[in-house]
């Protein structure tokens, strides 16, 4: 035990020493940070951030009140050629109507360690380029000079900002690794701040204030009596306030890695969103942007490119009125309404929880944003009596937001509240879209249904219930090796929703071709499919085929797998091991009924028995049946993956699932000549 | 990259329109459109008009008038809906409007509904290319864009070529190209695949023009020959000609190449003394011409990387090549610069080479001489042979170009005049694969195997990148490219590039728990463990195209296959040959005692131009190899 103290403060002290040792000052690039071959944590790494320093604070002067500053320094290893992507930084900057972000004191030294000595090269103006990305964003771009291997790059600048209220997403972690993080915020009292962070590393966040003063001056005239005329007087005032800081300390930061099936990696690497709650200045009443669901709700609905825009029902009345005036059902209205909106409009692909041009315009013209779209779907909806409620959404590709915030959202559903009690989720702007079955860019994002009154309630998209794609095969085999037969396939839910969106514009051929490519069939004729614009059935297609290459005769026995081309041969899953979840957006369900003829004068030696295993949590399971009679063998197959997500821990269980069912799937039928 | 690249951008996708006729035209409804022209379409030019006026070698005016209907949603790309400019191009006019199916207008864009925006070229740290665009959302299909443009430019070395079919699944039913030489400055033509196409050529006094009508959709077709020598092109160039500000004239390749060099290359190589004296240092020793450029390729390898910056001139002129022994940075232009001054300052001569760089293989046009390529090489003659460096790779070994700019006429660019010259071509016994493993299968179907491959010419190009991955990524690599293995673990990997000899051998260790599939008292498995042919090549039922194979090669198998103990195998299966126009395969087991088999293989592909009756044969040969590469064995426990 007392050795086991021993160790542990020895270590901290190692630690402590370390940290202490180590100053980083721009300009004093130490000989063991230039000689270093690898970074010692990871030696993958191509490049480390040996030190970086954010500092985010106000300036107040009187001429432009506060504007927002961003300090930024960095010290980059470089440990060899493939490091050198991370020598070229991008720097975005905003303007708007006249006021525009600016970056000073730009900076950059490359240090390389040739010799015996530490040689220099400046970043000068031939490095830096300036250019206007868009109307709305300048771009400053540098890249250093005079790399080498091992080289030590630093750089330094600072923005200044009139958008005062925006304070950029700062990452927590890079892709590549990060040695020492300090990063600080100083926010005036007046400004409130949400924090929102996303990852899985520990944020080691710490609180505390400072006391400043703003000195204003005053400028005053006398006019009136006096003799001399008018009088100009100066006088200054001093306002005390409060600034809390917020100080992240962080070493050690691993590099983030992506990797496959992630859903939304937004949510997987270290970050923290600095959002405004409200405003306050002394004497005045708090301005308040969002701090509870409520504000946030009431916030939404005053604003008049939300609330306006669903009370506004001139533009559509007749034509509803025409649509639904003899429909009686609610849910008759609810689809009719939908289907109708669905056709009329088309998304322009803009997201947004508010409007931009307005939902009247949008309507005029069938094109709109999707606040625009849901707004107008949403609106109509409640005209027609119906009760329904826009749903704020984050994207599949945005940070979630568990906190109260209204930047986390940037799209706007519908949700529809039948009388008896069943709920039916509605987007508009997706043209393959059914009730309840949404697009990709939503499925995996989170959702908070927003009332008039102010109550909200966090709603999940992926669906309770696996989607299904059903295989029926029935073939004949012949002594050759050559299988013919028929091949439907049907799609149910979101799979039929995902074959939409793949297939629907492709002529008939092009659809063939898929399987053609797919199982390498030799002939495939009669294809036919049905059901693609039947939307809220599924799509079915059939084909005959002839394929050559899925039996194998040897000697006087036939050796082939029963599912032949269909079954999996290879595992997706094939990393070793994996730190984020896998989301699938939905579950889903994979059924195979197979019917195979086996030819005359021959007989059933081996058949793969029928088995069965689940994933544990009742996350997913696999069963297996086989019969043989007649000369006919059935294989009934279901695989099933019940859960839309599968935490990272359970990965290789569920690499272990797949190694399970490609095993079983590719087990041999022996048939043998009497 | 030369700026060469978004000028074919343009010509490719641009569209810039003249005249605008404001009242309704039948001909821009959309339900009446002859079948032809539907027929695997996803969008139909209608109709393109196009205007060069040449009014002196400092402007030339482009109008542009193009009508597209559009099918579906992959026809919205042929609706044009963006300019591109540069500093010095001036958009005088823009304008599109969008027409439902029966020719009613719906949508009107004007020059001030555009929006601006820096192109983004995918590679460039920064450019002065810039586009202005609109967004238009489609309500309905089919609709009709018209997109009408008139623009200028001070550059008359590029006039913009005439491309009336820009793409696969795209018919044309009317396309006019026509340009007005006002000054009578001496041209060049060149009309390229214009045979079987409807094409009416009218060439006068001072006007050129071309015009195609009806020409149906166009499918993609695996193996083809390059778009561009499917479908008619017209080019045109001017003997007198401005460049950025800078004039040139040009008659041949000879003096194009010496203007160029005159104008864009020479005199950007002085060096400082200390930077002479150090090469001097560095090829110390070297006893050949050889070897000294060898030390000089490798020493810029290891100093500089590729950053491009194209900003004015600099699109076309390289950077000095004292700046880039200052930044350590440069593009193609600027790094092949470098590399041919360094050479210079140790009296070993080379030249500037102009390419076409991609792996889909495309010549500088060696009867027509006009600015041409996308990329800069360096060209080292050393006696009988040429030396080849591709100075922006830090990778690449030595004098080894890969399939990035092998086998193509090039512009060589030398102080007396331009030369087109061949680069290397990779015969298939240069592209080595050669594998050899020895595999234990174990009583519970599972395996154990220890891989070595070798891999040489363009087969070490597709591979040796690998080397440079981090470990769980090589892993990774290993795991597709051996992904029919169920389950495969990767135990241990050594790769080793030897850039000297140009040879990459991987060495792994892996294990598969279920490679055999049991079945009873009996073990399938496959003999072919480590390579085989895959993907199945598509079948036509009317091959419109030749067929291409781009690149030879020779692979060789030979495995020995350790049997579990107890298990023999009964019959040997027959050994397999296949030979045909495109290549030879065979393979075969053979057994080395009780207890070993032996597994060789061997595939050799030539490269070529087949013509299109003979691809169902090379697609037979093909899935003839994919079925024998699979084929199982049987082995009995005793």
């Amino acid at each position: 035990m007392g050795k086991l103290h021993k160790a542990i403060i020895i270590v901290l002290l190692m630690v402590s020493v370390n940290t202490i040792a180590q100053e980083y000052k721009f300009g004093k690039v130490s000989k063991a940070e230039l000689i270093e071959k690898s970074y010692p944590l990871d030696s993958s790494a191509n490049a480390a951030v040996l030190y970086e320093n954010k500092k985010v604070y106000y300036n107040f002067n009187q001429q432009n009140g506060f504007q927002l500053i961003t300090e930024v320094f960095k010290r980059i290893k470089l440990y060899n050629k493939n490091g050198s992507d991370h020598a070229t930084e991008e720097i975005f900057l905003y303007k708007y109507g006249g006021n525009k972000e600016k970056v000073s004191g730009l900076k950059g030294v490359t240090y390389s360690y040739v010799g015996d000595k530490i040689i220099e090269t400046k970043l000068k103006k031939d490095g830096i380029f300036k250019n206007e990305y868009t109307e709305n964003r300048d771009q400053i771009k540098f890249t250093m000079p005079s790399l080498q291997d091992g080289s030590v790059i630093e750089f330094k600048y600072k923005i200044t900002s009139p958008f005062v209220y925006s304070i950029d997403r700062i990452y927590l972690q890079n892709i590549i690794p990060i040695n020492k993080l300090e990063v600080q915020i100083k926010m005036p009292e007046y400004f409130n701040f949400k924090k929102l962070t996303s990852g899985y590393l520990p944020i080691n966040l710490k609180e505390s204030s400072a006391q400043d003063v703003i000195n204003l001056t005053s400028k005053s005239r006398s006019s009136g009596v006096s003799t001399q005329g008018r009088n100009t007087k100066y006088s200054n005032s001093k306002v005390d306030y409060r600034i809390n800081i917020n100080t992240i300390n962080s070493s050690n930061i691993p590099a983030f890695k992506y990797e496959p099936y992630s859903g939304n990696i937004q949510n997987y690497i270290s970050s923290i969103n600095y959002e405004l709650s409200y405003v306050k200045y002394p004497n005045e009443p708090a301005d308040y942007r969002s701090s509870t669901w409520e504000d946030v709700s009431k916030t939404i609905y005053e604003n008049s490119s939300f609330g306006d825009e669903l009370k506004r029902n001139n533009y559509y009345k007749e034509d509803i009125d025409k649509l639904v005036s003899t429909v009686s059902s609610e849910l008759d209205k609810t689809v009719i309404i939908y289907d109708y909106l669905k056709k009329k409009m088309s998304w322009n692909s803009r997201r947004g929880v508010f409007t931009n041009a307005g939902t009247k315009k949008a309507y005029k013209e069938n094109t709109g944003s999707v606040a625009e779209i849901n707004l107008m779907l949403t609106s109509m909806l409640v005209y027609a009596g119906i009760d329904a409620n826009p749903v704020i959404c984050s994207t599949s590709d945005k940070v979630i937001s568990l906190f109260p915030t209204i930047d986390g959202f940037n799209y706007v559903i519908s949700r529809v509240k039948l009388a008896d009690g069943s709920l039916i989720y509605l987007d508009a702007t997706d043209k393959h879209g059914v009730p309840n079955v949404l697009p990709d860019r939503i499925i995996k994002g989170m959702g908070r249904v927003v009332a008039k009154n102010g109550t909200s309630q966090m709603v999940d998209f992926r669906p309770v219930k696996p989607s299904v794609k059903a295989y029926r095969m029935q073939c004949e085999i012949d002594e050759e090796g050559v299988a013919k037969g028929k091949l439907s396939v049907s799609y149910k839910d979101y799979l039929a929703h995902n074959y939409r969106v793949l297939n629907s514009a492709k002529d008939d051929a092009s659809k063939a071709e898929r399987f053609e490519k797919k199982y390498g069939i030799t002939e495939l004729d009669e294809y036919t499919v049905k059901g693609i614009k039947e939307y809220g059935k599924g799509v079915n297609e059939k084909f005959n085929f002839t394929i050559e290459d899925q039996i194998e005769a040897i000697d006087d026995e036939i050796f082939f797998s029963p599912l032949l081309f269909l079954r999996d041969k290879e595992n997706i899953f094939k990393s070793d091991d994996r730190k984020y979840p896998i989301d699938f957006g939905y579950g889903f369900s994979n059924k195979y009924m197979v019917n195979i003829k086996i030819p005359e004068g021959y007989e059933v030696v081996e058949c793969p028995k029928t088995s069965a295993f689940k994933l544990p949590d009742n996350m997913g399971k696999f069963t297996f049946r086989s019969n043989v009679s007649n000369g006919v063998i059935q294989i009934v197959v279901d695989e099933t993956v019940t859960s839309p997500v599968i935490p990272a821990n359970y990965y290789p269980t569920i690499k272990e699932f797949y190694n399970q069912v490609v095993k079983k799937e590719n087990e041999q039928v022996v048939l043998k000549k009497i | 990259m030369l700026k060469r690249i978004q000028l074919v951008l343009v010509a490719l996708f641009l569209c810039v329109y003249t005249r605008i006729s404001g009242q309704e035209d039948f001909s821009l409804q959309s339900i009446l459109i002859d079948s032809l022209l539907t027929e695997n379409a996803n969008a139909i030019v209608r109709s393109e008009d196009i205007v060069i006026q040449i009014n002196s070698i400092n402007s030339v005016t482009i109008k542009t008038k193009r009508v597209v209907t559009v099918l579906n949603k992959y026809g919205n790309r042929h609706a044009d809906s963006y300019e591109p400019y540069d500093p010095q191009t001036n958009i005088k006019r823009v304008r599109a409007t969008v027409f439902d199916v029966l020719g009613k207008e719906v949508k009107e864009f004007r020059k001030k509904d555009f929006s601006d925006r820096s192109m983004y070229d995918g590679f460039s740290l920064i450019g002065d290319n810039r586009f202005i665009y609109f967004e238009y959302t489609p309500v309905d299909y089919p609709y009709t864009m018209v997109y009408e443009s008139e623009v200028e430019t001070k550059n008359s070395a590029f006039i913009e070529p005439w491309f009336p079919i820009t793409n696969y699944n795209l018919s044309v039913e009317n396309a006019s190209y026509k340009v007005i030489n006002l000054k009578k400055i001496p041209l060049r033509t060149k009309e390229k695949a214009f045979v079987g196409y409807p094409i009416e050529i009218l060439k006068g006094d001072h006007e050129i023009s071309y015009i195609l009508s009806k020409v149906p959709a166009l499918n993609k077709e695996h193996q083809s020959p390059p778009f561009s020598e499917l479908v008619p092109s017209g080019k045109i160039t001017l003997g007198n000609f401005s460049l950025v500000n800078i004039e040139g004239v040009a008659d041949d390749w000879k003096t194009m190449g010496k203007w160029q060099y005159q104008n864009l290359v020479s005199g950007r190589d002085e060096l400082p003394d200390e930077v002479i004296k150090k090469m001097s240092e560095l090829v110390e020793g070297a006893d050949s011409k050889k070897e000294k450029t060898k030390r000089i390729y490798e020493y810029v390898q290891n100093k500089t990387r590729y950053i491009s910056v194209q900003l004015g001139i600099g699109g076309w002129m390289p950077m000095k090549a004292s700046d880039v022994d200052r930044l350590g940075y440069g593009d193609c232009k600027a790094l092949t610069n470098y590399t041919k001054a360094l050479l210079e300052s140790q009296n070993i001569p080379s030249f500037y080479t102009i390419v076409y760089g991609d792996s889909r293989r495309r010549d500088i046009d060696d009867d027509f001489a006009s600015m041409q390529g996308n990329h800069v090489i360096l060209n080292v003659p050393n006696e009988e042979e040429d030396i080849w460096l591709e100075c922006t790779s830090q990778t690449a070994p030595f004098n080894f170009i890969g399939d990035f700019t092998d086998d193509r006429n090039v512009l060589v660019i030398k102080p007396e005049g331009g030369e087109i010259k061949r680069t290397k071509k990779y015969k298939p016994e240069e592209n080595t694969l050669h594998t050899t493993a020895t595999i234990f299968l174990q009583e519970d179907a599972s395996m154990v195997a220890e891989v070595v491959s070798e891999s040489k010419g363009l087969q070490y190009d597709w591979r040796y990148l690998t080397k440079l991955k981090p470990v769980k990524d090589q892993k990774l690599y290993f795991k597709e490219y051996w992904s029919y293995i169920n389950n495969l673990n990767v135990l241990s990997l050594d790769l080793i590039d030897d850039k000297d000899h140009v040879t990459y051998q991987e060495k792994v260790k892996v294990n598969a728990t279920n490679y055999a599939t049991k079945v009873g008292t009996r073990l399938l498995i496959t003999p072919n463990v480590f390579n085989r042919v895959i993907r199945k090549k598509p079948k036509y039922k009317d091959r419109k195209t030749a067929l291409v194979i781009s690149r030879g090669y020779v692979d060789s198998d030979e495995y020995i296959i350790k049997l579990p103990a107890g298990y023999i195998i009964n019959k040997l299966p027959e050994g397999k040959v296949f030979e045909t126009d495109f290549g030879v395969y065979s393979c075969s087991v053979s057994k080395v005692d009780q207890s070993t088999l032996k597994y060789i293989r061997e595939l050799r592909i030539n490269d070529g131009r087949y013509p299109k009756e003979q691809y169902e044969a090379y697609r037979q040969f093909m899935s003839k190899i994919q079925k024998a590469d699979k084929t199982k064995i049987v082995l009995k426990q005793q």
